[in-house]
């Protein structure tokens, strides 16, 4: 049978696979400083003889397989909030937070004061200082400057850790828009600037993401059609209409 | 491919959550002391399909995992602790706190409740109390012949009596703090209640050491709702709820489209 029956059946799988990625970062499109992830895809390797394919096979081993996702890291818009606890990132880098599993990063600014004076991500982690501890606010106002320097009533407190990424370093999604990073990715941030009072919205651009959702929705109904093309037309052809001529 | 039917689902509830919290703060734009609130959302678990930074031969690491998250929900609701304007009344028991604290009320069942509402009166007995008839604390008492009174930005409270030149002071106003105001649990009623997420109050003279905010006698602190704000999140909403549900229609397409290759 033609090696681009297959094709077309992995390209059919790949594009539902895709819808879920898309589900994804429409669903979040309201998460402060959710970062939307894009499908990749990756040929599939038609033949391994020399064997030359048919350009219908050809067509369908472009759709591929999927091979990946990946992060986009675009900056989200700065929306204000008021509230002085809420921060944005304007720039490349993240906040760094401590969890049961080690250090983890975030955008996500929305922060809170723990009963302990702590300050603490909305998940109830503490974010961390530049010291390498959790930071400690009990009073106010409560004054963050754009490099992360907090001062509570005139007096400072304590500096958030804010840490950048090489370009190339994987972050891995959590939940809770957090982002764990490889051992020893992480670098002092040279590019970021922290702004208060405001939120990081989603960097999910609605309008890239319905057209996503619509070029696999077609894509998927084109695979359905080269498999019926492949099972009605040219396997049927063999076996039922060529034995006749005979 | 169901899991998007699912994924799209949370977006829509989520979203469902963010309206219902945008109606109350609509709602309440006119509610003395109301503070907005804010819903904040979070993304779900993610399945991993390829670890990122996976070995891909014993030299080479994927380029890029394979990820694939399952949704978003409401993490919590946010209150937006701004200062709402300030209208003037002229009633001398409308009380307004400039800056961070809350009155300290004395609920039917014991417990101390916290407002920002200022908006007092007093009872058949001379006590200040709020709109519910429920009073401050600590309890003050205006004598029914009181010609005026007078509260101080500190909380003091005087008043000047027939035949006397002096006012006597009949009590002192104290408000309360707390580490984390967002964790305070709203009863309804312009009313908070401590939790131990927003830590026990620290009780001080308004405008002391402690950081508390001052007193403004004859004003209300009014809603610190933005209306425009909530419009504008109002439309997003409906927006998001829209592209949602989008995804549940090319689900369901691309369901049709399978079911037509088994015809």
């Amino acid at each position: 049978m033609s090696s681009g029956y297959y094709a077309a059946c992995a390209g059919m799988m790949t594009r539902t696979a895709s819808l879920d990625t898309i589900a994804n970062n429409l669903a979040n499109v309201s998460t402060p400083g959710f970062r939307a992830s894009h499908n990749s895809f990756s040929a599939a390797l038609a033949s391994t003889d020399d064997e030359p394919l048919s350009a219908l096979n050809q067509d369908a081993n472009e759709y591929g397989y999927l091979s990946g996702t990946r992060l986009d890291t675009t900056q989200g818009a700065l929306v204000p909030t008021g509230n002085e606890l809420d921060l944005a990132i304007d720039g490349a880098g993240y906040f760094e937070v401590q969890t049961g599993a080690g250090p983890v990063y975030t955008r996500g600014g929305n922060f809170r004061v723990s009963p302990q004076g702590q300050m603490i991500t909305a998940a109830g982690d503490p974010v961390l200082g530049d010291s390498g501890g959790p930071i400690t606010i009990v009073g106010e106002p409560v004054s963050i400057s754009a490099d992360g320097t907090i001062s509570v009533n005139g007096a400072i407190a304590g500096k958030l850790k804010t840490a950048e990424f090489p370009p190339a370093t994987q972050l891995e999604s959590l939940g809770n828009s957090y982002y764990k990073a490889p051992v020893g990715a992480a670098i002092a941030a040279t590019n970021t600037k922290v702004r208060q009072g405001q939120l990081e919205s989603s960097n999910v651009n609605p309008v890239t993401s319905v057209v996503e959702l619509i070029t696999a929705q077609h894509e998927v109904e084109s695979m359905r059609r080269t498999l019926s093309m492949f099972s009605d037309e040219m396997d049927k052809t063999a076996t039922q209409d060529l034995p006749r001529v005979s | 491919m169901f899991r998007a039917l699912y994924t799209a689902a949370s977006g829509m509830t989520a979203q469902q959550m963010n309206l219902d919290n945008i109606a109350n703060n609509l709602a309440n734009s006119g509610t003395t002391g109301f503070q907005q609130r804010q819903v904040n959302f979070t993304d779900l678990l993610y399945q991993n399909q390829i670890m990122p930074g996976a070995a891909s031969t014993q030299q080479t690491t994927v380029t890029s995992g394979l990820q694939v998250g399952l949704g978003t929900r409401p993490s919590e609701t946010e209150i937006i602790q701004t200062q709402g304007d300030f209208a003037t009344t002229g009633n001398p028991l409308d009380l307004a706190i400039q800056g961070t604290g809350f009155f300290q009320i004395l609920m039917p069942n014991g417990q101390i409740g916290y407002s920002r509402d200022g908006s007092f009166s007093t009872n058949a007995e001379g006590q200040v109390v709020t709109a519910e008839g429920n009073p401050l604390q600590p309890a003050i008492t205006i004598p029914a012949d009181a010609l005026s009174v007078t509260v101080g930005s500190d909380g003091t409270v005087s008043v000047t009596q027939p035949g006397q030149t002096a006012a006597t002071q009949v009590g002192t106003i104290q408000t309360a703090l707390f580490v984390n105001p967002g964790g305070l649990n709203a009863v309804g009623n312009n009313i908070y209640l401590a939790t131990t997420a927003s830590g026990q109050p620290v009780v001080g003279t308004p405008g002391g050491s402690e950081g508390l905010g001052s007193i403004q006698q004859g004003m209300l602190a009014q809603s610190n709702v933005s209306v425009v704000n909530q419009f504008v999140a109002m439309i997003l909403a409906q927006r998001s709820y829209e592209s949602n549900s989008r995804v549940v229609k090319a689900a369901d397409e691309m369901l049709q489209q399978l079911n037509q290759l088994a015809q």
